[in-house]
């Protein structure tokens, strides 16, 4: 195992690339802005044109800060999913989280075909879709904690969470058989994803929740490298193991359940991150792991999104399509190199 | 502790929501006012004051319990006093962003049209006139409309955004409107009555400062639409009529009280489901659709099929029915744009005369002799 000075260089380097990926990501977009002027625009000074300055200010930055905290906080995420269930397969999504969400949704943009129009005049307002998804992923987490309080045995709840998201994904099929086109488009359009659409009034309230999140994760650190040796194993050196479960469950909601809210169901990043991390730092141990999945995240999702913005194009592309397509073959690229899996 | 953490945020959110239905019952302006004659539609009216006028919509979308005000205030003069949930708009309006085509044939007839400088999903459009636009770049494509370009509009950035909203659960529109650009909603589609649609061309204008020319517009358009009417009252028989068309299973029928239903009841034809009390479409199954129409005497308005072999690519079912047997389907497919837009979406809003007189011409055809199907063709 390397000693920690390696890391540290790899910690400097990280946090230097993600600076270099933030400023790239704000420099690049539909509109094509000299970078004098972006630096103008960032520091507050006039640019050449006046839009820019409001581009730059009112959606690009917004934005890049958006995808800092959706790459870092569903990174994070799928970490303690992982190390917790010790299943490298698992992810924000198995525990029925953003099943939840998506039911929330679907009940605020299709209900009201299903349910008349006095169920969707409850929600509408321009939070309708923030509020609907998290009490939907809140739901879920509330019936899984209760459940898994009665069950002791991790896999157990594992099965119940993807038990929650069939029975969340047919509820959604039924209410969108019965649903306009343009109902449909609505909901598929959140599906996609959208990390561009936040205000800042909305990032500060997203920041805070995301904030609490990761704040718990790091409580977690020490629990979740002792889960790594098996729970018997866990529980023999003392942890209660009842409560790093909720602790960690908690925290996985918080991140996995606001960002999905905020942003739509961002697919492959939560699962794929913490296999990327793994492979590059060769290490499980989450006190370097847990920072370095932060770091990863936040600068593979800042260039997903760079990617998806198509630069100098009028075009941009659902976020979600890049996260998969530019993801998965870095991970397959890993795998073959290194011949095995680090878990 | 956690929590309690959540919950407040929760409730924070949810308290915000409440706020914002409060402020919108304030009454304002108690200045005198007179109102704009509108006839059919429902869903805005116009109050014309000294220095402003002031327009209410209030059905953005299908039973939607919120009311949008809009300030309109002539360039250069003051504002007057409003309470905080009027939008101002400096009129007459130079440049505009529209989403739905719908819009265009009344920028096209009020002689406005230049104004138009974004637009999502131009290969929509049929007008050669801005189509020409588009290719010379006068109007930017502004990418899809539930994901408008935010850069690209900001770049533009209009006097105002025309939207339209499917249940007020939209959150670009929101943004646009936060970033600065005031975004109107047209609920011209939830209108009942054909020549209510047609009537937002006055809505429009009042953006414009021409009233008299939307006025002038509509009422040739109603004139038209009503002598149509007459003569289709003349004739004593009233074919049956059947419509719609099945996606897998589930056949989706315009409503006895949508606007197609009175359409097919102006055009003096027997619509199957005209008893049904549905404003939009209902959703029925094939067997259930077939014991009612299998003997109707046309089927209009089938999908957006262009030849009666495409329908059976889609349901075999199709071919039971007499009115596919007797070379009877009609689809409102016949003119298209550049690129495959359908010129009756576009169009057909501001033209319920024309549809009316092609729907005579499909049931009564001794009526009109010299008349041409115009969005209407029969599937062959």
């Amino acid at each position: 195992m390397p000693d920690t000075k390696t890391y540290k260089l790899s910690f400097i380097v990280l946090t230097l690339v993600l600076l270099l990926c933030f400023f790239a990501n704000i420099s690049l977009g539909s509109v094509f802005i000299p970078f004098q002027d972006v630096f103008n625009g960032l520091i507050g000074n006039p640019t050449e044109n006046e839009s820019w300055q409001y581009i730059i200010h009112e959606y690009r930055l917004p934005k890049a800060f958006t995808a800092i905290i959706v790459g870092s906080g569903l990174g994070v995420s799928g970490l303690l999913m992982q190390t917790l269930f010790r299943n490298p397969l698992a992810g924000p999504f198995v525990l029925g989280i953003t099943s939840g969400s998506s039911l929330g949704v679907a009940l605020v943009i299709m209900g009201a075909s299903l349910f008349g129009g006095a169920f969707a005049g409850i929600f509408v307002s321009k939070w309708s879709i923030v509020i609907a998804a998290s009490l939907g992923s809140f739901a879920v987490l509330l019936l899984v904690l209760i459940i898994s309080n009665k069950v002791r045995d991790t896999m157990a709840i594992l099965i119940i969470g993807l038990m929650f998201g069939s029975i969340t994904s047919a509820t959604v099929s039924v209410l969108s058989y019965f649903s306009s086109a343009e109902e449909l488009k609505q909901y598929i359009f959140w599906g996609l994803g959208s990390i561009g659409n936040l205000t800042w009034d909305e990032l500060f309230i997203f920041f805070i929740i995301y904030a609490i999140g990761i704040i718990v994760s790091l409580i977690c650190i020490k629990a979740l490298n002792t889960l790594l040796l098996g729970e018997n194993y866990a529980k023999s050196l003392g942890l209660n193991l009842k409560t790093s479960r909720l602790l960690i469950i908690i925290a996985t909601s918080l991140l996995a359940g606001t960002i999905t809210a905020f942003a739509g169901p961002i697919v492959f990043i939560g699962l794929a991150i913490p296999h990327m991390t793994r492979q590059l730092f060769n290490t499980s141990n989450h006190k370097i792991l847990l920072p370095a999945v932060f770091l990863f995240g936040a600068i593979v999702m800042l260039i997903c999104d760079s990617i998806a913005q198509l630069p100098s194009s009028d075009l941009t592309l659902p976020i979600n399509a890049i996260t998969s397509l530019i993801g998965a073959p870095v991970i397959i690229w890993l795998l073959v190199r290194k011949r095995k899996m680090v878990f | 502790m956690r929590f309690l953490t959540l919950l407040v945020t929760y409730s924070i959110l949810l308290s915000s929501c409440k706020q914002e239905k409060q402020q919108a019952a304030i009454p304002i302006n108690k200045l005198e006012g007179t109102q704009e004659i509108i006839s059919y539609a429902k869903g805005f009216s116009i109050t014309n004051y000294k220095n402003h006028k002031r327009v209410v919509v209030n059905s953005a979308w299908p039973n939607s319990d919120k009311v949008f005000t809009y300030l309109l205030v002539n360039k250069g003069e003051k504002t007057p006093e409003h309470d905080i949930n009027s939008k101002i708009i400096k009129i007459p309006i130079k440049t505009l962003v529209a989403v739905s085509t719908t819009n265009i044939p009344a920028l096209e007839y009020l002689g406005v049209d230049n104004s138009l400088i974004g637009f999502p999903n131009t290969k929509y459009i049929c007008s050669e006139k801005i189509r020409k636009r588009v290719d010379n770049g006068d109007i930017k494509e502004l990418g899809n409309d539930l994901e408008l370009n935010i850069e690209l509009l900001l770049e533009l950035n209009p006097d105002m955004v025309l939207g339209f909203s499917v249940n007020g659960v939209d959150k670009k529109l929101d943004q646009i409107e936060q970033l600065g650009v005031p975004v109107v909603l047209d609920g011209s589609w939830t209108e009942q009555h054909p020549l209510g649609r047609a009537e937002w061309i006055k809505f429009v204008a009042a953006f414009y400062n021409k009233e008299k020319e939307a006025d002038s517009i509509f009422k040739t358009i109603e004139t038209d639409y009503l002598k149509a009417k007459e003569a289709a009252k003349t004739v004593a028989r009233k074919p049956t009529v059947m419509s719609g068309s099945t996606f897998k299973d589930i056949w989706s029928i315009p409503g006895g009280e949508s606007f197609i239903a009175k359409y097919l009841e102006d055009a003096n034809t027997n619509y199957l489901w005209k008893e049904n009390d549905n404003n939009g479409s209902i959703q029925l199954n094939f067997e259930n659709v077939l014991e009612k129409a299998q003997n109707a005497e046309f089927w209009i308005g089938a999908g957006n099929f262009d030849a009666k072999e495409d329908m059976l690519q889609g349901h075999k079912g199709y071919a039971f029915f007499n009115a596919y047997k007797n070379n009877q389907v009609y689809s409102y497919t016949k003119r298209k744009g550049a690129k495959d837009g359908l010129l009756y979406y576009e169009l057909g809003t501001l033209r319920p005369d024309l549809i009316l007189k092609d729907l005579i011409k499909i049931a009564h055809p001794e009526l009109l002799n010299d008349y041409e199907l115009f969005f209407f063709k029969r599937l062959e």
